[in-house]
């Protein structure tokens, strides 16, 4: 069993909070003690899992840029076009980057979005989906978003549970279809319990990307008074937008 | 903007300078790499989001604070390297696995020591615990935030409150991971 001490300076080593001599007195240590050994071990598979995740939410924001940049016509790609859809503060994230204002709804939106996780059956690397439900869910894992939505529709209409409308509703705002993601998420909220709020998030992000800060507010303010996790990002994204 | 200002600014910034120095350097690149490794388009961008994901990460880890080049020229060297490096691996030319690469990324850099299912265990363990310690061990441990700038982004009240908050996260997912590790079907003979 870790003491307090020994998982204290196993924390400030990876914190690099320790001098050199001291951090070469817990290398000596991790060398002789078995059991200091494991815990270091772990917390620095643990700093790997964070890392890991910190990459790859960069990795789905920038496929999600790629995507939009991708969906522009050929046609559109000209020079007059690209700023005739900042002009009109279009649905682009391309467009929230050049558009430098701190307190914009699409930049505020792509700061704030990130897809909610599979906590409902994480993927096991190495072990192949063999369900449709185990499949869809893994193209949502991958960030492969135009499979998962296939998907997760179809497995929407067998088995219409809240987890897989809430992975829907997300894969929708990747994908840009902002309506049906409103729907999905407006159908969460009202017709299934236990997602409630996470779904009122979602549904507030809607319509920031729509431009319509007036009913995104209102509902922050309802998360906001909730003691859920989301309530501090919620009054975050309040006093950024007021 | 001068090359150096740009590593600042990516430096206290986030995702959205990510976003503008994808932009600002995508159809050089992509036109570069799919003329020398003769891949697709889509390989192509596969290769250049992780190229951008390993400048982003170079500077945020302190790995590079002056540039001696152009950032073009470092872009194209670290696309130039997960290309050849990934040749090398399959022997001939293979599109990238952008999931396999990131696991082989921070697996590499942990060297020795951590195995592959108790990754597996952590990456669980991190899924449930949930925010705000989500984003706080994250801004800490991989955008590599000072404890006085997560403070003042996530509204704490001080560094000391956010340190302690930081720890008490921690702490949350030591715990999470035991679980996990002694759930009938993970436990395995192993050295945890």
């Amino acid at each position: 069993m870790a003491t307090e001490n020994d998982i204290l300076l196993v924390e400030k080593y990876f914190d690099d909070e320790l001098t050199a001599v001291e951090k070469e007195q817990v290398m000596q240590r991790v060398a002789m003690d078995v059991q200091f050994k494991t815990l270091f071990d772990q917390e620095k598979v643990l700093i790997r899992a964070i890392r890991h995740q910190g990459l790859r939410e960069n990795l789905t924001f920038l496929k999600t840029l790629e995507s939009n940049i991708d969906q522009q016509t050929p046609a559109s790609r000209s020079f007059k076009w690209y700023y005739l859809a900042a002009a009109l503060a279009g649905t682009l994230a391309i467009v929230t980057f050049l558009v430098n204002r701190p307190d914009d709804p699409q930049q505020l939106f792509q700061s704030y979005f990130k897809p909610y996780p599979n906590v409902f059956e994480p993927t096991v690397r190495g072990t192949e989906a063999t369900t449709p439900r185990a499949e869809a869910f893994q193209a949502y894992e991958q960030g492969d978003y135009a499979k998962a939505a296939e998907q997760l529709e179809a497995l929407y209409v067998q088995h219409p549970e809240p987890e897989v409308l809430m992975l829907l509703g997300n894969t929708n705002l990747m994908l840009g279809h902002i309506t049906e993601a409103e729907n999905n998420f407006i159908t969460l909220n009202h017709e299934y319990d236990g997602l409630d709020v996470p779904a009122q998030w979602y549904l507030s992000l809607c319509y920031l990307k729509r431009g319509e800060v007036q009913h995104a507010r209102t509902l922050l303010k309802k998360i906001e008074g909730t003691e859920n996790s989301y309530a501090s990002k919620a009054k975050e994204l309040l006093e950024k937008l007021n | 903007m001068l090359q150096n200002e740009i590593i600042e600014k990516i430096r206290s910034g986030g995702q959205a300078e990510l976003g503008v120095i994808y932009e600002e350097h995508r159809k050089e690149f992509l036109q570069w790499i799919s003329k020398e490794y003769h891949c697709s388009s889509d390989d192509g961008k596969d290769i250049y989001q992780l190229t951008i994901l390993i400048f982003y990460d170079n500077i945020r880890q302190g790995k590079l604070e002056h540039l001696v080049s152009s950032v073009k020229t470092y872009l194209f060297g670290i696309g130039k390297n997960i290309a050849l490096e990934n040749m090398r691996k399959e022997k001939r030319y293979t599109p990238i696995n952008q999931e396999t690469w990131l696991n082989e990324y921070v697996a590499d850099e942990s060297g020795q020591g951590t195995d592959d299912s108790f990754f597996e265990f952590a990456k669980k363990a991190l899924v449930k615990l949930g925010q705000p310690c989500q984003q706080l061990i994250e801004l800490f441990y991989y955008e590599k935030k000072s404890i006085a700038e997560i403070a003042s982004s996530m509204h704490y009240k001080n560094g000391e409150t956010a340190k302690n908050q930081k720890c008490k996260c921690m702490a949350r997912l030591r715990k999470l991971f035991e679980i996990e590790m002694t759930k009938p079907q993970n436990v395995v003979n192993h050295g945890y």
